[in-house]
């Protein structure tokens, strides 16, 4: 059968949703197995993109690309593609949506099927933000992922969940509507350009031609239409200081949502500003480069002191976060090769290590039904499986060369080192801090005697379940991979990578001869 | 038949179903369902004449006070499908506090045929009658529980404030009137062109003539700083008809503005268009600050229409500013704002069918427990009012940010204060979810049941605001009726 003739795009978008409709249509009893049915199909559909998926080292362009007109007043079309970037971070979502979905079949008792339901329209979200080549569509799927979200917070989080996810709401539609005015004022830029005709005014492909060749947009739009959609990709990210909803709403969403919200949501800003904001306005991004860079260089020291102080497991893990996205944002605007590609590979790595930490919070909380540092203390003895794979994934975060979290942050290093020595210095002193948290924090839980709060759970205190154990093993084996064979990965983005950059110099060489 | 009768046909038609309905009700009182049923396909038969008499083309009748276009059909069809609708969700209402169905469906017919004939008139003078013909049974369904206090004081703020307005209105005419000779709309248009050319002096008795229409209409579409019968009218109302009073008249309000600014004076655009650019802004920003600390639902949907009163006129001025995408999202906007409001309101007029039920969050708490098909319409209804994708509310708002965008300049500006609105509104309209979803229930109550024609309705509403914004028909009639406009 030939593989491009199907739309394999859009059935790993829309297959969770019709999971979603026969788990609606269900009794309740079914709903945790067809939920997981649906989104393993998903995965196995994404499993076929990377199998069909060739890697020609041709830059910016698109493989099983799928157009169809949609809007034709205004040229809006509902077009699919994937290129190397893409195709990492889809496989990253399904299989953590997967696993996160089997990771709930315990924790999540009550309203199983509004939950099942929420979980796979999030994941349609998700992977449409990926695969959207239409600045428009790419719109309708990020606002999507905002109301699962909303809900998984909101109905089955910790005590204090409705602020949390309130907070999360507003942060990032601020952030949002903003970009739907820069979008559209992209495309209609483009359109006065083009004799007034709308056809392409929201293709990114057309646009990035557009941006590429002659002036691209103009400077002063480039300057707003950049600035808008930053700021929805900074609070997504975060970026200090737009990080305040991401403490709140990690500590209060059920673990499942965590992993989600850390593994993929996160991802969600570091993928648009390298697919849309370096190559559609190079001018304004070199612009603000510096900023930025200062900025993440505040959130990659900063996350980690505070992840230092915090006396309960999540928010230390969601602190850790926002400093280990530092170093993504970091990647992306110091333009440089190895940067970038540091920064592809530490979402990818910080989506699994940190998806597993939190899962991993998960299981001693369900337990316990307590997060407090304090109160551990002596897990090796008890729970030593747990504690052995707890240690694994600390490490990896913490970033142990040969495990994937070191090769992100170190490719980072390297690429801001040739651009910024300062620079590379003070994030380097992160990730002593990162060593110093992590490491800390693990004795505290897991050495040393059992402590009293935990001796008085008895026989409740049990090992990892093999349930548990499955759902951190694949993320567990990528970690290995990723670390030994970072090649796996650097190829898939090359040609992004390089497209990008090219279109980034573009702007450079350009915005110089303006200036002169 | 005389061309002018075929023309005005479909009004013929509505005022002789509103008497239908009346004698259905004499001929067998007390059944109620009769009456909403041959008011409901009466209105069917409307709507088929409204869209065969307007297939036909242009149609100018009564020496060219009358014309039917395809800005005419459009909104005709959309009056009768908002009449249809409210007389769907009305008795679920009406029958628990014994009031009279047939009335309601009456009165509602007669005001959709003011509504219609706003649409196609094409004179000053016949504008303002069709106007009055609309707003006079708003006053009496305001005032319809005329037992209930709050109703009534509502009623009398509405009429009171209403007829103030027609009167300020009426007197712009005037000024409009004498100084260009003429109430058709043609004429006014180009003797007005002829002074904004500068042939002709700009007198001042033409800037007060503006301004009292201006303040007039701005009073009816309840902008702010005239809109503050609005909270009252909205809250004493009973439930449906503040759902209509939300929608009818101001989509009725907003066809006399594309008659009178766009067609009877685009020449002075760039008078009037600093003023409502201002108009907008204020009204949009303050209907939200003052929606978000309401804790009555009823209330905040009531502030919540007036900010959406300022999105609307973000469109209106995207077209005074030169783009015609700018009448066409307002009205894209309207038809979308229609039926979601509409369908909001039924959810809170469904949840009070119990008479002595308010319409306060409490009522909403953990309502997806009791009623979750009603929750999960709520939702819908609100996230499209918030302007989340891929609801109508949200194409109707790209709609006419893209036309703001375009336009530029301070209409661009407009653009940006719009979204940050946009996002304060979240914040109300989203308080209404966490209280349905994510709180448990303050009073126990069994779910209540409803009648079909509300659930028909409510389909009905549900279904547009979910494929609106798909459905590329509805684009192609807003684009037709805008350039009908010119």
């Amino acid at each position: 059968m030939n593989v491009s003739s199907i739309p394999l795009l859009s059935i790993v978008i829309f297959l969770p949703l019709l999971g979603a409709i026969v788990v609606a249509v269900l009794p309740r009893d079914y709903a945790r197995t067809a939920a997981l049915g649906a989104s393993l199909l998903a995965w196995i559909a994404s499993l076929m993109l990377v199998v069909g998926f060739s890697s020609r080292d041709v830059p910016n362009s698109f493989q099983f690309v799928e157009t169809l007109p949609w809007i034709p007043q205004f040229g809006i079309q509902y077009k699919l593609g994937v290129d190397g970037l893409s195709l990492i971070l889809v496989v990253l979502t399904t299989t953590l949506s997967w696993i996160s979905i089997l990771a709930s079949f315990g924790p999540i008792k009550e309203r199983i099927k509004e939950y099942m339901i929420s979980f796979l329209v999030l994941e349609v979200g998700m992977v449409g933000v990926f695969l959207a080549l239409d600045t428009f569509l790419f719109y309708v799927f990020w606002e999507i992922v905002l109301v699962p979200m909303y809900l998984i917070i909101g109905i089955w989080g910790g005590a204090n969940r409705i602020y949390a996810t309130i907070k999360f709401v507003l942060y990032t539609l601020v952030g949002s509507l903003l970009m739907l005015v820069a979008i559209l004022a992209t495309g209609y830029a483009y359109q006065a350009a083009h004799g007034n005709n709308w056809a392409g005014a929201f293709d990114f492909e057309a646009l990035r031609a557009f941006a590429a060749s002659g002036g691209g947009f103009d400077p002063t739009l480039q300057l707003f239409a950049f600035g808008a959609f930053f700021l929805a990709f900074a609070i997504k990210v975060p970026m200090f200081p737009f990080h305040t909803w991401l403490p709140d709403a990690h500590v209060e969403a059920p673990t499942a949502g965590s992993v989600i919200l850390a593994g993929v949501l996160l991802k969600l800003g570091g993928y648009g500003l390298i697919r849309f904001s370096l190559p559609l306005f190079p001018d304004a991004a070199h612009t603000f480069a510096p900023l930025i860079i200062v900025l993440s260089l505040i959130a990659i020291i900063y996350g980690a002191i505070v992840a230092l102080v915090q006396p309960d497991l999540k928010k230390l893990v969601a602190y850790s976060s926002v400093s280990h996205m530092g170093f993504v944002t970091l990647g992306i605007f110091v333009f440089q090769p190895q940067a970038l590609q540091g920064a592809i590979l530490q979402m990818v790595n910080h989506g699994l290590i940190t998806g597993a930490l939190f899962l991993l919070v998960g299981v001693i909380y369900e337990r316990t039904h307590d997060r407090t540092i304090a109160k551990m203390g002596g897990l090796a003895g008890t729970t030593p499986v747990y504690a052995a794979v707890f240690g694994f994934f600390v490490f990896a975060s913490a970033g142990l060369p040969l495990l994937s979290g070191f090769v992100g942050e170190f490719l980072v290093l390297v690429g801001t080192f040739t651009v910024s020595p300062i620079a590379a210095a003070i994030a380097t002193f992160a990730m002593i801090l990162a060593a110093a948290y992590l490491l800390w924090m693990f004795q505290r839980v897991v050495f040393g005697d059992l402590s009293d709060f935990l001796r008085g759970l008895g026989h409740h205190l049990t090992d990892a379940r093999p349930v548990e154990i499955l759902t951190l093993a694949p993320l567990g084996a990528l970690v290995v991979v990723f670390g030994v064979l970072p090649v796996l990965v650097l190829k898939l983005i090359a040609p992004t990578v390089g497209g990008v950059l090219n279109d980034v110099s573009n702007g450079t060489a350009m915005s110089l001869a303006f200036w002169r | 038949m005389s061309n002018d009768v075929v023309t005005i046909g479909p009004l013929i038609a509505a005022v002789l179903v509103a008497a239908a309905v009346l004698l259905s009700d004499l001929i067998v009182p007390g059944r109620r369902a009769v009456a909403t049923w041959v008011a409901l396909v009466g209105l069917t038969i409307v709507a088929i004449l409204t869209l065969s008499v307007g297939s036909g083309g242009e149609r100018v009748a009564y020496g060219g006070a009358y014309k039917v276009d395809a800005l005419t059909t459009f909104l005709d069809v959309l009056f009768v499908a908002i009449i249809a609708l409210t007389i769907a969700f009305g008795p679920d209402y009406l029958e628990p506090r014994d009031l009279p169905v047939a009335e309601f469906a009456t009165v509602l017919i007669f005001a959709m045929s003011g509504a219609m004939l706003i649409s196609a008139s094409t004179d000053l003078l016949l504008l303002f009658l069709a106007l009055e013909l609309m707003v006079l049974p708003g006053y009496l369904l305001a005032g319809y529980h005329k037992t209930d206090g709050y109703s009534t004081e509502g009623a009398i703020k509405y009429f009171l404030l209403g007829s103030f307005s027609s009167a300020i209105f009426l007197f712009g005419l005037a000024f409009v009137w004498g100084l260009t000779g003429s109430t058709r709309v043609d004429e006014v248009a180009s003797e007005l062109a002829k002074i904004a050319s500068g042939s002709v002096a700009f007198s001042p008795g033409l800037a007060m003539g503006l301004a009292f229409m201006t303040t007039g209409v701005a009073f009816k579409i309840a902008a702010v700083p005239f809109h503050y019968w609005t909270p009252d009218a909205y809250q004493g109302s009973p439930t449906p008809v503040t759902g209509y009073l939300s929608v009818g008249p101001k989509v009725g309000a907003f066809a006399l503005i594309l008659r009178l600014f766009v067609e009877a004076l685009p020449a002075l655009k760039a008078d009037w268009l600093p003023v409502i650019v201002v108009l907008a802004a204020i009204t949009m920003t303050l209907g939200n600050l003052v929606a978000l600390t309401q804790t009555n639902v009823k209330r905040m949907l009531a502030y919540s229409s007036i900010a959406h009163t300022g999105y609307m006129l973000v469109g209106l001025a995207a077209w005074a500013a030169g783009r015609i995408e700018g009448t066409q999202a307002l009205l894209f906007y309207g038809a979308a704002y229609a039926f979601m409001n509409l369908g909001a309101f039924a959810v809170v007029a469904a949840l009070q069918r119990r008479a002595g039920v308010t319409s306060s969050l409490d009522t909403f708490a953990g309502l997806i427990r009791r009623e979750p098909w009603l929750a999960v319409l709520m939702t819908l209804f609100l996230l499209s009012l918030t302007g989340i994708p891929p609801t109508a509310g949200f194409f109707a708002k790209a709609y006419i940010i893209l036309a703001a965008v375009e336009a530029g300049g301070p209409v661009g500006i407009l653009a940006v204060i719009t979204m940050l609105n946009a996002a304060a509104a979240a914040f109300y309209y989203l308080r209404v979810v966490v209280y349905m979803w994510m709180r448990d229930p303050v009073t126990e109550g069994s779910a209540m049941s409803h009648g079909p024609l509300l659930w028909a309705g409510l389909a009905v509403t549900g279904v547009l605001t979910v494929i609106l914004g798909f459905f590329p028909g509805l684009l192609d009639a807003v684009g037709r009726a805008a350039q009908a406009l010119g």
